[in-house]
């Protein structure tokens, strides 16, 4: 009796967890969108587990297919399926040619992965890395010290059409273009791109008497003190991620630089300012947003998540967020959700924000072959219809003009104007090096540097001036040792 | 610098051989003294004089010397060993090979080789090599994908502690005095007497001197140190928190559990499967209930009571708290299945007998349960450290990726911070040999001390 009494219960147990299971598989299955967090996070994650998926490919042709692996910094079903799906269709649609699409944890794992890879003599074609990483990227060599990735600029040599997919990288936004570029070559082609706009709780807001979304941070201040002093105020005002991309934005539209050489866009960054009036200026006045509890911290550095959950909950009425997820808050807040420009310092000159993503890098020492193959994929992924479609998908920006053109004549932005704000504050933003983001080795534990200094202002009431003169010494010693390894 | 190190070791040999051999003579004295300079070469002969050349500080030397002078000891360790041998002193394990060498193994010395070599191909591919390399990356400044990689000798390490070389001696040698002193205080103090009760203290202050050196022999960061004693202290109080609680608590539980109740074995299996969740899923777990704009226990608090419960991650005590609850209750079940089963050995003789005598229950389960179950005890405090140490890093990350401000970053969280996420991987690997050092000493340690208590019944 004992004993079936046992094999009951783990019964029971092994019944709950199969619910358990199948719930899951539910639910991943109708929300897809809400696991897509923003992707210029350098997740954390290290269990990376490749799951590579061949794309099916319909005709069986005779000849031997070339194989190019596609490794994706993506693991949810959305963003993930999206490149799987166009992966798919131009296997259809060359059937010589199989592009196997894997995914990965987190860029930095592509990248590693990437970099082992060509030491073991197995490299893939193209990966998929991000914006933070392009110096390093740029500077990475094989052991027998050969750059690993081949600019696209060059590879295509100005041909229009490569296997008959036609070229799409002269039609890339200036935004993206500009930022990609270096010392006077584009090299990888950009796929989601992204800057930061803010969300608006328009219901919440109205209430408050604000009718329009504040666009300074003076005019935030406003509003805040309005939404605070309802009879059923939420428990904070505003929030966003504590990532250091906010902080660079913020720099930019300053017209602040954060590294030496023109932010390394004329030579190479030697030095960061993590001490620049700008950057006071701008800490200053979140810690002052954080001391009267207009601003939400959530406690976690990079934290998408929270964030986002607390803007659609209504705990806050405004987020200042990527703009990948446009699509995603369209269709999940219960409000009125109005997207605006990212809220500038009212007394300085606006200068201009910066894009935020990733790009996909092709590697060096492929076959001619194999090489107009990856080409071909690349010019097809980003066509004007797939960039159209990969923009309403998320709401990363629409990378080439011709996919904007689409879209106007298709009466997108008619029908969702939120998609269009980062287009808009993108284009708004002068060319200078300061607006177009800093290029800078070790920037992934630079980054660190400058959020964990945040977190320690924030949470443990630091004085910022003091605080930021440490960070600025250790960001300056990890730029230095990169420059050790990598420097000319 | 170098030849004064090689010159101590060449009079330590010496010394070393009239203290533990029964038998010298001038040329015993004289292989010692080879033994300890060959031993204290050997870092040198792999290292090169890094530790020594210009611009290197007092702590590059003083961590230089350490090393050759640890060779050398080991090195006199195996001449003793060998000397012994020699002398017929190791009779019982010379006996016991004698009798392999008779026994049924008459096919050669090789086979034994032959038929392990498949375990010993894994461990050197997947154990020894990577140990090896972590190692020799320890001391460079490297990264993946760069041109070059730059040896930096001790550098990875000396910035983990403090500057002044004199303290950094100073410490643990008092330490180690204090403990000496409680020692000699216990051996000289009669039972029961005020002296022995004055020495019980003076060998637990003994203990704490250790951890006291240690955290100030650790930096506090600035002037291009890290901040390594904040790192120190957090992995003191969570190791420390996650074991007593795993423990203390799996016992309590297994010895609840363990009476006769209805439907006993059904609630006891159930008891155990917290041990089949990963880290991951407990930190995602425990980060569903207490987060502060999406947990469970959070909403609840507030909607039931109205009681506004802080956010977690904001304070030191309240983070650190949240992932020992988090880690212990995951270790949990696993103490609970090694109780369960140590506590069906305790005898029932003995249990009845302090019944018939009068014992309390406490009395019962401080004086015969405790002592019967201390090989489990034993056991789980060694792996419940392991797991402590090694296997937080997932909860960390998805409770708190190391908030408020560092406070939650203990020593593994650390290593793939840096190493792995920052892509240092010199850095990495320098904290991972360092947690690997304090993991064998603690190791060491209890195996000398509470292993000696620890009682496995009969002979």
């Amino acid at each position: 009796m004992k004993g079936l009494l046992r094999y009951f219960v783990l019964l029971a147990v092994v019944m709950l967890v199969a619910a358990a299971c199948s719930s899951d598989d539910s639910d991943s299955g109708t929300d897809t969108t809400a696991a897509a967090t923003e992707t210029t996070a350098a997740t954390e994650t290290t269990e990376a587990a490749p799951t590579t998926t061949a794309a099916p490919a319909t005709t069986a042709p005779p000849t031997e297919k070339i194989d190019i692996d596609f490794w994706v910094a993506f693991s949810d079903e959305a963003r993930l399926g999206f490149s799987e799906d166009r992966a798919a269709e131009f296997n259809e649609k060359h059937p010589e040619y199989n592009v196997r699409v894997t995914s990965f944890a987190s860029y930095n794992d592509v990248f590693d992965a990437a970099v082992l890879a060509v030491d073991s003599g197995e490299p893939p074609g193209l990966i998929h890395f991000f914006e933070a990483a392009t110096r390093q990227a740029l500077d990475a060599v094989d052991g027998d010290l050969n750059p690993i990735f081949k600019s696209v600029t060059d590879a295509i040599a100005g041909r229009t059409e490569i296997l008959g997919e036609p070229v799409v990288l002269d039609s890339v936004v200036d935004a993206a273009r500009n930022y990609y570029t270096v010392d006077g070559s584009f090299y990888s082609m950009p796929w989601n791109t992204s800057t930061t706009v803010m969300f608006n709780n328009m219901d919440m807001l109205n209430e408050a008497g604000i009718t329009t979304p504040p666009a300074t941070w003076a005019e935030v201040e406003t509003a805040c003190a309005a939404v605070m002093a309802l009879d059923d105020a939420p428990s904070g005002c505003i929030t966003w991620p504590n990532h250091s991309w906010f902080v660079e934005q913020t720099l930019g539209q300053q017209g602040e630089l954060l590294g030496n050489a023109d932010n390394g866009r004329t030579g190479r960054a030697t030095e960061v300012f993590l001490e620049s009036d700008g950057m006071m200026n701008y800490l200053e006045w979140w810690k002052s947003l954080n001391d009267v509890g207009y601003y939400t911290y959530t406690g976690l550095q990079r934290d998408w998540d929270g964030t986002s959950n607390a803007y659609l909950a209504g705990e806050v009425a405004m987020l200042v967020y990527s703009s990948s997820d446009t699509t995603f808050f369209d269709e999940n807040a219960e409000f009125t959700n109005v997207a605006s420009f990212m809220p500038s310092d009212g007394d300085t000159d606006y200068v201009g924000n910066l894009i935020g993503g990733a790009t996909i890098w092709m590697l060096d020492g492929m076959d001619t072959a194999t090489e107009d193959g990856a080409l071909a994929f690349l010019n097809f992924f980003s066509n004007p219809a797939n960039a159209a479609a990969w923009h309403q998908l998320t709401g990363y920006i629409p990378i080439t003009q011709d996919a904007v053109d689409l879209l106007e004549a298709e009466g997108w932005y008619d029908e969702s104007p939120n998609s269009k704000v980062a287009s808009d504050q993108l284009a708004a933003a002068k060319n200078t090096p300061a607006s177009l983001g800093a290029l800078l080795g070790n920037f992934v534990s630079i980054r660190d540097v400058i959020t964990i200094a945040i977190e320690d202002i924030l949470v443990n009431d630091l004085d910022v001036a003091t605080r930021m003169a440490d960070a600025n010494a250790e960001a300056n010693k990890s730029l230095s040792e990169y420059e050790l390894l990598f420097g000319g | 610098m170098l030849i004064f190190g090689l010159v101590i070791a060449a009079l330590l040999g010496p010394l070393y051989v009239f203290l533990n051999l029964e038998r010298r003579s001038l040329q015993r004295y004289a292989i010692g003294s080879a033994t300890a300079v060959a031993g204290a070469a050997i870092t040198p002969l792999v290292m090169g004089r890094c530790g020594f050349t210009e611009g290197t500080s007092g702590v590059d030397h003083l961590l230089s010397l350490t090393l050759m002078w640890g060779a050398a000891w080991i090195a006199l360790i195996a001449l003793r060993s060998f000397f012994d041998r020699a002398d017929g002193k190791a009779k019982a394990s010379a006996a016991m090979a004698g009798e392999i060498r008779t026994g049924g193994y008459r096919m050669g010395w090789w086979v034994p080789w032959v038929l392990l070599s498949p375990t010993l191909l894994i461990l050197v591919v997947f154990l020894y090599y990577p140990a090896f390399r972590t190692f020799t990356l320890s001391t460079k400044l490297t990264k993946l994908g760069a041109p070059r990689s730059i040896d930096v000798c001790f550098g990875n390490f000396t910035e983990l502690l403090i500057l002044n070389p004199a303290k950094l001696v100073a410490y643990p040698l008092i330490a180690i005095a204090v403990i000496y002193g409680a020692r000699f205080w216990m051996n000289h103090s009669g039972p029961g007497t005020w002296s022995r009760k004055g020495a019980d203290v003076a060998s637990v202050v003994g203990m704490l001197a250790i951890f006291v050196a240690m955290y100030l022999m650790f930096s506090p960061g600035g002037g291009g140190q890290v901040d390594y004693r904040d790192v120190y202290v957090n992995t003191l109080i969570i190791t420390v928190g996650i074991v007593a609680f795993g423990m203390i608590g799996g016992l309590a539980v297994a010895y609840l559990a363990f009476r006769k109740i209805r439907g006993g074995s059904a609630y006891r299996t159930l008891l155990i499967w917290p041990y089949a969740i990963s880290p991951a899923v407990a930190g995602v777990l425990f980060f569903m209930i207490f987060d502060p704009t999406a947990g469970i226990f959070t909403h609840g608090m507030d909607v039931v009571f109205g009681i506004d419960v802080p956010n977690y991650r904001e304070s030191a005590m309240l983070a650190q708290g949240s992932i020992i609850l988090a880690s212990g209750w995951k270790i949990l079940g696993y103490n609970i299945l090694f109780y369960l089963a140590g506590l069906q050995t305790v005898s029932t003789d003995q249990i009845e007998a302090a019944v018939i005598d009068g014992a309390s229950s406490w009395q019962r389960f401080y004086k015969i349960v405790m002592p019967a179950l201390s090989p489990i005890t034993f056991f789980l405090l060694v792996t419940n450290l392991v797991y402590a140490f090694f296997e937080v890093y997932a909860t960390v990350d998805f409770m708190t990726k190391g908030a408020p401000a560092g406070k939650t970053s203990i020593a593994i969280y650390e290593i793939i911070r840096v190493g792995v996420n920052n892509g240092d991987l010199g850095r990495g690997a320098a904290q991972s040999v360092l947690l690997f050092a304090a993991v064998i000493a603690i190791t060491l340690w209890q195996f000398r001390t509470t292993g000696s208590k620890v009682s496995y019944g009969g002979a």
